[in-house]
């Protein structure tokens, strides 16, 4: 990642932050010409075909707009935010199936402690560090991650595609997994 | 007390990838909604999610997207109005898919003390609610696939350790185990399995394969 494209990455969190808080179109096309095409690919690596892929970019954007008051730039990057919108719309409208997730509101939720002061997801450069970490996993690791997050495959699915023993699978997850905690700080 | 038995890190990295299964992702986010430290790993996963999502590439939209989804921005949303609700033993999303709280929960009783309430299967992989009366064992069984047991009142003590609310416990098949809840509350877990229970006593087997336990 070079200078420039870090800094794109710092603005897309810093425009998603506006559209939440004025409901500014201008901000909310840059948003979208960046990320629409980005969900897409990610829809058509998952198995939509061209067009469903894009009929659910287009859903997923709009439920940007619509949802982007509760976009905390503390909390994550935009093109993290983003990404799990488009998770879900994918897990809701191609799997058919509900995602489960807990609901902060709910009056049985454990909520946080006090964080940390190092525990902001978005440091500076936090975000840029990690995609270069995520290049730098062993071919082995990128292969079983790119796997959870692109083909929708279970562990059990992977070992079996790969010939794998599940514990040879499960370790290599975990082993990326504490890359990735590495990088972002705060070994919980 | 603290939450003891956590999930192992590449499942919170798969339910943040979304690939894990409905059943597995729901023992998951109840934990979740307990759990502050997990909920953590998962923002990291997400943000791996979110860098992947960043690097891995671009398709261009139709060239009326843009213009379509702008004309949509003003349409009226219908915003779920938010229920009240009291205080509950069974965290969302674990309450919608009961549909209320843990005491409206309608049991089939099995034996020795023990309930069961399933929630739903898809595939092989099913998920349901195991009450044991204070005190009770379940019995000594296995596992013929992975079980995934979530504490959510009272507790319960097998060979591997004390499990209580908020606690998660991996079951491998090659774990036998006669777990027994302690005494004081009914211990009630929510359980997801990609196989049936193996009894090892014949009649509680009989009945749970009778009652698809």
């Amino acid at each position: 990642m070079n200078d420039k494209q870090s800094e794109m990455h710092a603005d897309m969190t810093a425009l998603l932050a506006t559209v939440g808080a004025k409901r500014d179109r201008a901000a909310f096309k840059a948003v979208f010409l960046h990320f629409a095409p980005r969900v897409k690919s990610y829809l058509l690596r998952l198995g939509a075909n061209a067009a469903l892929a894009d009929d659910l970019a287009q859903e997923a954007m709009l439920t940007v707009w619509r949802k982007a008051e509760m976009f905390d730039p503390a909390k994550a990057s935009a093109s993290t935010w983003i990404f799990t919108i488009a998770r879900n719309l994918r897990i809701d409208a191609i799997r058919r199936e509900r995602r489960p997730e807990f609901d902060p509101n709910d009056p049985a939720f454990v909520p946080d402690g006090e964080q940390p002061a190092d525990d902001r997801m978005m440091r500076d450069g936090e975000d840029a560090r990690l995609r270069i970490a995520l290049t730098k996993l062993s071919a082995e690791q990128a292969q079983v991650v790119q796997m959870s997050f692109f083909a929708d495959k279970p562990h059990s699915q992977i070992a079996r595609e790969l010939g794998l023993p599940l514990g040879t699978v499960k370790s290599r997850l975990r082993l990326a997994m504490a890359r990735i905690k590495s990088v972002l700080g705060g070994e919980a | 007390m603290s939450i003891q038995h956590h999930p192992a890190d590449e499942l919170l990295l798969s339910y943040a990838a979304g690939a894990t299964d409905e059943a597995m992702a729901l023992v998951l986010a109840t934990h979740l909604a307990l759990c502050p430290q997990c909920r953590r790993t998962v923002a990291r996963a997400e943000a791996a999610g979110g860098a992947l999502l960043e690097s891995g590439g671009s398709a261009p939209l139709a060239s009326d997207a843009l213009q379509a989804v702008l004309s949509r921005l003003d349409e009226p949303v219908r915003k779920a109005t938010p229920v009240p609700r009291a205080p509950s033993k069974a965290p969302e999303p674990l309450r919608s898919y009961i549909g209320g709280d843990l005491d409206a929960v309608r049991w089939t009783k099995i034996a020795g003390g023990i309930s069961f309430k399933p929630l739903f299967q898809r595939g092989s992989a099913r998920a349901q609610l195991i009450r044991s009366r204070a005190g009770a064992g379940v019995g000594l069984h296995s596992h013929r696939g992975e079980e995934f047991t979530l504490c959510l009142t009272g507790g319960y003590t097998d060979e591997t350790g004390r499990y209580a609310r908020g606690d998660l416990q991996s079951t491998t098949p090659d774990i036998l185990h006669r777990p027994i809840a302690d005494e004081g509350e009914d211990c009630i877990v929510l359980a997801v399995s990609d196989a049936p229970l193996l009894f090892r006593n014949f009649g509680i087997a009989l009945i749970a394969k009778w009652f698809g336990f």
